[in-house]
């Protein structure tokens, strides 16, 4: 796996506990898994995402990620109703290893609550839980 | 360094039902902090066929009515991989691991099962080997062992397992994995002589203890409530 100062962590992006990220934009919220998320998983070869108007509450489980041999469940960095899914996904799931934070972006989510996107964290302090961990 | 410690539970013959619900009730205790250390289930299932996340219904090969008959079931599960066999005389391990407190990656966290069960084999005497064609281990063309693994907030489950002495003839009522047409195959078969489980059990224990750099702290389950032995 990567080291921490190795990872890609942008500062336009806010950071879960879980490992996934979020990004305000044009109003809505963009959702996906980090760097660190996708070294660990390895190579993708399968996304599982909800159908849009799907609601789901922070924390929830809103899809599956298939590497070699191994799933592992997403949770919602923030509640929100689904209004969009990256469909290009399906059929490119590797896009997710190579841009976690671009192409391989997973859901666009009307969100609930905007205090939800305060709560998580920056990358000054999710490098910090990083450290704390290792 | 002294070597982080796990508990090592042999739960014998475990329903596969009742064996996720246990390996959940780990994960969670894991994740809560109620269960400080990680922890490695040693087990036998009698017999199941079980799907993964994916599916793998289309590499049944037999009627569900067949199987009924049997006694058989077939489970979908949210794990990695594709259908396969599980039966008495096939070596389960259920690893629950904090992966993300050893910093391992899933590929080589399944690169080291690899490990555990050609260690294994080994000590039978057997060559195996890994396949481009799909992970697990090999006897030349014959498959050994498979790994489907599935992970929740960085804690994995599901596992690995080793045909020890089982009954192959249901691996023939479905494609294995997916894959059409292979073989699967046995340490009894390979080795030509009796094996028992408790024997590759043996083994199997002492290599994930060694290769996962771990000290074995054995355990009793009692349903939902965890103690630990000789405390």
């Amino acid at each position: 796996m990567k080291e921490l100062h190795e990872l890609n962590l942008p500062e336009d992006v806010r950071y879960s506990q879980d490992h996934e990220w979020a990004r305000r934009e044009n109003g809505r919220m963009r959702i996906g898994i980090d760097d660190y998320a996708q070294d660990q998983l390895g190579e993708i070869v399968y996304v599982e995402l909800p159908r849009t108007g799907e609601v789901f509450s922070k924390g929830a489980e809103f899809g599956t990620v298939e590497s070699v041999k191994a799933v592992s469940e997403l949770f919602m960095p923030v509640g929100g109703k689904v209004t969009a899914v990256n469909t290009a996904l399906a059929d490119s799931p590797e896009l997710v290893n190579q841009s976690p934070y671009g192409e391989g972006w997973m859901l666009e989510v009307e969100v609930t609550d905007p205090a939800d996107y305060d709560s998580l964290m920056t990358k000054a302090d999710y490098l910090k839980q990083l450290k704390a961990e290792a | 360094m002294a070597k982080k410690k796990w508990l090592r539970i042999h739960a014998g013959l475990l329903p596969y039902d009742q064996a996720l619900e246990l390996q959940l009730s780990l994960v969670a205790a894991r994740l809560q902090g109620r269960l400080s250390m990680d922890a490695v289930l040693f087990l036998e299932h009698p017999p199941v066929f079980t799907m993964g996340l994916r599916g793998g219904r289309e590499n049944l090969l037999v009627s569900e009515d067949f199987l009924a008959e049997r006694g058989i079931a077939v489970i979908q599960t949210r794990r990695g991989g594709n259908i396969t066999y599980h039966g008495p005389g096939q070596l389960v391990v259920y690893p629950i691991l904090d992966l993300n407190a050893v910093r391992l990656g899933l590929r080589e966290y399944v690169e080291r099962l690899e490990d555990v069960m050609q260690a294994a084999c080994a000590d039978f005497g057997i060559s195996a080997i890994r396949s481009p064609a799909n992970r697990g281990i090999w006897a030349g063309p014959r498959k050994l062992g498979s790994i489907g693994v599935a992970v929740r907030k960085g804690i994995c489950f599901h596992g690995l397992a080793l045909n020890v002495n089982l009954s192959l003839l249901p691996f023939e009522w479905i494609n294995p994995c997916g894959l059409n047409g292979i073989a699967m195959t046995s340490l009894a078969l390979e080795t030509g002589r009796e094996v028992s489980l408790a024997q590759a059990r043996q083994s199997v224990q002492h290599h994930m203890a060694e290769i996962f750099q771990r000290e074995d702290v054995p355990a009793d389950i009692n349903h939902s409530q965890l103690t630990i032995a000789n405390e």
